[in-house]
């Protein structure tokens, strides 16, 4: 199996600064991998390590099975579209969009055909003779894919290309962009902060922390069985909800340090008496009449807030528990009875924040 | 409502007392340049000349001002030429690359901008005449001339390219250029304006050097005009009316450069030559 990219104890320092920490990656051709993480985690970097405008202090990065780590950006055949899409204001769409063509001395007739691909593809067909000033932030966004597409380039680098968008045309174009990686059976690495964005588009999330991946797969594998806490707390929205707790004697359930001595019942098994950090979803925590029985938590409720579709139940505890109850939650209720299955409680150790189950 | 009224008015009042007093000396350079001998020294003055005499075809041949005019657009040239040509370069590095270092490699290239002429153009002299450069008096003056103003288009290019976005560098690169390559056909284009601002600058203050050319070339016929005025001045010379009409000749020029490219050289000096 060869790798379209492949990354191998990829290190970079700024200085005394550790910026990736021994980084390994493959992703394979037609693949779409998301890079996630709160800011500052190195993901940006990493991604500018692929294009080659950092260097690399340690390890090996391969393009299509080649080495490239002395290559210049220009020799490594990558596309790449930026978050403020720095498309050339001095130039037209047109000339924007045939830059890399003409750099390669490539013929007028050929470039036309281009041009005109890549402008139905994109719907800039009337737009190919203003100037980026003249266009709005999503036209922008097209022509910058369109920068990209054109150059039918060995990889896609997307750094948080959609974040300047307002919401709508954000969701938009989330799906816009993913169709097209189908349509060119492309393989992208793209950038983003925002963890929906990464799981909604990629086949495979990367997520990131202080220079180091905390944990790579499918996004839904992330969402069941994230291996950190950070992981647990990061994917998800709203986060997970993180309660103290002591494993009980009976090495299956977990008393909670919640008023009330709540106790949850989870699935597998751990020693008795260890203090671990119990992690459940607001949206696992489902809303029951009954006082008694299993694994319900009885909590006091602080604030309510309605969207309309989904109400947000804000217990009054230290720490606080949310619910996220998929109907009306009548604001002026005292308190809330929540139920949880067994198998969607996670623990974590205290420590070091992995998962223990 | 009223108050702001009285407010603006008192500022404008303000404004065109001190406009007022920064022009009076172009004013009465006019003004004397037109007036006649006696009126020059008539007490009290007075401010438009009675008897307005027009002397410029006059000192323009007896002053050979041709030639004079010539090597100061020689030098003027030569000297934008060549700091353009080293200073953009090096401007746009000092822009893009920031630590420690280049704060130094900055404070050092404004400290030499500190030294005036006065005092750099004895050891100039020594050094040019040793190496041989005494022989084409102008290339001296056009070299020292462009040391010294060589700073001052550094830090102002560099604030230019500031405003270019480093992104747009970074995609060029990406695209396939080199870093050359992205610097001449992005970058200097959209620094176009700051750049040429700045070269006109350069141009204007070395059309008027004089501490250089009056040390370095003792030829007349290879002198600038700021030397050649000097030549009115002899003991028992007190031509003011030539002396003015010579510098108006000398100094309208640069005013309606100026004048001209005013709107541009302020925006290009404060801020927001792109977007």
């Amino acid at each position: 199996m060869t790798y379209q990219i492949e990354l191998e104890n990829i290190n970079k320092y700024y200085g005394g600064y550790h910026a990736l920490r021994d980084i390994s990656l493959g992703i394979e051709p037609g693949e779409f991998v998301a890079l996630v993480g709160p800011s500052g985690c190195g993901k940006s970097t990493l991604l500018r390590t692929i294009a080659g405008l950092e260097g690399i202090s340690g390890g090996t990065l391969r393009i299509a099975g080649e080495t490239v780590n002395d290559r210049a950006p220009r020799e490594r055949d990558l596309a790449m579209v930026f978050q403020s899409y720095a498309l050339y204001p001095h130039m037209t769409v047109r000339r924007n969009l045939t830059y890399s063509m003409r750099l390669k001395r490539r013929s007028k007739a050929d470039m036309e055909r281009s041009v005109e691909e890549i402008a139905r593809i994109t719907g800039l067909e009337s737009l190919l003779d203003r100037y980026p000033r003249e266009l709005s932030g999503g036209q922008r966004q097209r022509v910058a894919m369109g920068r990209a597409i054109i150059r039918e380039p060995k990889a896609f680098l997307f750094d948080e290309p959609l974040s300047n968008l307002d919401a709508a045309l954000r969701v938009h174009m989330r799906s816009e962009v993913r169709q097209l990686h189908n349509r060119l059976n492309a393989t992208s690495v793209y950038v983003t902060h925002d963890q929906i964005e990464a799981m909604t588009m990629a086949d495979r999330v990367v997520v990131m922390r202080a220079g180091v991946v905390e944990q790579m797969g499918a996004p839904l594998d992330l969402y069941d069985r994230p291996c950190n806490r950070f992981v647990a707390g990061f994917i998800g929205s709203p986060a997970m909800n993180f309660v103290d707790g002591i494993i009980r004697e009976d090495g299956v359930s977990v008393r909670l340090d919640l008023p009330g001595e709540a106790v949850l019942r989870f699935a597998g098994a751990r020693p008795a008496g260890e203090t671990v950090t119990v992690g459940f979803r607001p949206e696992h925590l489902s809303v029951t009449m009954a006082a008694t029985g299993g694994n319900i938590l009885s909590l006091p409720v602080g604030f309510v807030e309605r969207t309309g579709s989904t109400s947000y139940v804000l217990s009054s505890t230290t720490p606080e528990i949310l619910l996220s109850v998929p109907e009306r939650f009548p604001k002026e209720q005292g308190s809330v009875n929540a139920q949880i299955a067994p198998e969607l409680v996670h623990l974590f150790s205290k420590e070091d924040g992995t998962a223990l189950l | 409502m009223r108050g702001n009224d009285v407010k603006r008015y008192g500022l404008l009042a303000l404004a065109l007392l001190f406009v007022g007093i920064y022009l009076f000396p172009l004013y009465w350079m006019y003004v004397t340049a037109l007036k006649s001998n006696s009126e020059i020294f008539a007490i009290p003055p007075t401010f438009w000349p009675r008897d307005p005499q027009w002397i410029v075809m006059d000192v323009w041949q007896r002053m050979k001002m041709d030639v004079y005019l010539r090597n100061s657009l020689i030098i003027a040239f030569g000297v934008t030429v060549i700091v353009t040509m080293t200073g953009t370069g090096c401007a746009y590095v000092l822009a893009r690359i920031r630590n420690r270092w280049m704060d130094a490699v900055l404070f050092t290239v404004l400290m030499m901008q500190v030294l005036p002429s006065s005092l750099m153009i004895t050891p100039i002299f020594v050094v040019f005449n040793q190496v041989g450069l005494s022989e084409y008096p102008r290339l001296s003056v056009i070299l020292a001339q462009a040391a010294k103003v060589l700073p001052l288009y550094i830090v102002l290019c560099r604030a230019t390219f500031l405003q270019v976005p480093k992104e747009l560098e970074e995609a060029a690169r990406v695209d396939g250029n080199s870093r050359v390559g992205a610097f001449l056909t992005i970058i200097v284009p959209l620094a176009r304006n700051g750049i040429l601002v700045t070269s006109v600058l350069i141009f204007l203050q070395s059309f008027g050097e004089y501490v250089y050319s009056r040390s370095l070339i003792t030829q007349r016929a290879l002198q600038p005009a700021t030397v050649g005025l000097q030549s009115f001045m002899g003991p028992n010379s007190s031509d003011w009316a030539g002396v003015m009409t010579y510098s108006a000749i000398y100094v309208t020029p640069i005013l309606i450069v100026f004048v001209l490219l005013q709107r541009q050289i302020v925006s290009g000096l404060t801020s927001g030559a792109l977007k």
